[in-house]
């Protein structure tokens, strides 16, 4: 099997998107949970730059003319599939910090009781 | 009108910027309800609204920044689950909400009626006139409160309300944040809690400026009408 130029690009380019993003991950940059998405898209697309020809075969069983086009089309869902995952994390991030901040009112709250409470017995000692 | 003694009861003013009306709206709740604890919830304010609160020695609370009116009523209802409260009422700190009616509003909270009752500036042709187009308005959101619960409620969005030790239970771990008032009655129906309303004309307002501008009112319409909907759909 020889490999055309296209495919050797593709190739490298799935590898330095893995490399980087496992490195990030090493680094504590990335959350693997938040990761795994990307980790799986640049797998896939690995595979699919090894096996140009089975991608054309399913671009073409689809129904696309040219093969470039399942490429984009697939591109664009993973960055709405990404996009959304990205809007769920804020959603659940920001009901906790909501949550969070509300207990700090309170125990700021208490903490100020207490410490009226302990100044007021200390003055009548 | 009759308040029993035993029943512990929480007035919680949400308040963003309204140094002006505060302090009467604060000594206005003591004169008619002298027997409840008074609670403002400062949602990160930039002007004296939490100074003013504290010359008046009532129980306060501070957002270090602003969380909007949603959050800031469930901060209130969280400190009245903690300290085991049995009522809880809610008067805006801008003057709006009168609170002669603050006992009529409890009343059927004290008798087991209903776990929350509302003051509809609508049941009675009384107190400041509400824009045309804000009366529009209630009426569609309160037509689509009715088609949603099945209940009929002429002012859905009102924020001057009561409700009980249940309801406190309830909204301290579910209360949506923006415009909260028309989604938390779908929220209600849906657990299966009660409620109605009570006359309570409003007053026009004492000092800030209204939080619903004429641009954004349309935005108001349709994140209300969406989030009632939405309400609905929830799995709580």
């Amino acid at each position: 099997m020889s490999l055309s130029r296209v495919q050797v690009f593709a190739i490298i380019g799935c590898v330095f998107l893995i490399i980087l993003l496992l490195e990030l991950i090493r680094r504590n940059y990335l959350k693997e949970r938040y990761s795994l998405l990307w980790l799986v898209t640049g797998g896939i697309f690995l595979i699919l730059s090894l096996a140009i020809e089975s991608l054309g075969r399913i671009a073409h069983f689809i129904g696309f003319q040219v093969v470039s086009n399942a490429l984009f089309l697939a591109g664009i869902i993973f960055l709405v599939v990404i996009a959304l995952g990205t809007t769920i994390a804020i959603s659940r991030l920001s009901e906790r910090n909501k949550r969070l901040t509300q207990e700090v009112v309170l125990l700021k709250k208490r903490i100020e009781d207490l410490e009226k409470v302990q100044s007021d017995s200390n003055h009548k000692k | 009108m009759f308040v029993e003694n035993k029943e512990k009861i929480l007035v919680i003013i949400p308040a963003y910027n309204e140094e002006g009306s505060i302090g009467k709206v604060i000594e206005e709740v003591r004169d008619q309800v002298p027997e409840a604890d008074i609670l403002v919830v400062n949602d990160g304010s930039t002007d004296a609204t939490g100074n003013v609160a504290k010359e008046q020695r009532v129980l306060i609370l501070e957002h270090p920044y602003n969380m909007g009116i949603g959050a800031t009523m469930q901060t209130g209802f969280l400190l009245a689950l903690r300290n085991s409260y049995d009522i809880a009422a809610q008067v805006d700190g801008d003057g709006q909400h009168d609170p002669q009616y603050l006992n009529k509003l409890m009343v059927p909270i004290l008798t087991g009626e209903v776990d929350l009752v509302i003051g509809s500036r609508y049941l009675e042709e009384k107190g400041a006139k509400s824009s045309v187009p804000r009366r529009i308005g209630t009426r569609f959101l309160s037509i689509l409160n009715y088609i949603l619960t099945g209940q009929r409620v002429t002012d859905p969005t009102s924020g001057f309300r009561a409700i009980n030790k249940k309801v406190i239970d309830f909204f301290s771990k579910e209360y949506p944040s923006d415009y909260p008032e028309a989604e938390s009655l779908i929220l209600l129906h849906k657990k299966g809690y009660t409620f109605k309303e009570v006359p309570a004309p409003m007053r026009k307002r004492q000092g800030g400026v209204s939080s619903i501008h004429f641009l954004s009112s349309i935005y108001y319409m349709v994140k209300v009408t969406l989030s009632m909907m939405i309400g609905s759909l929830k799995e709580i």
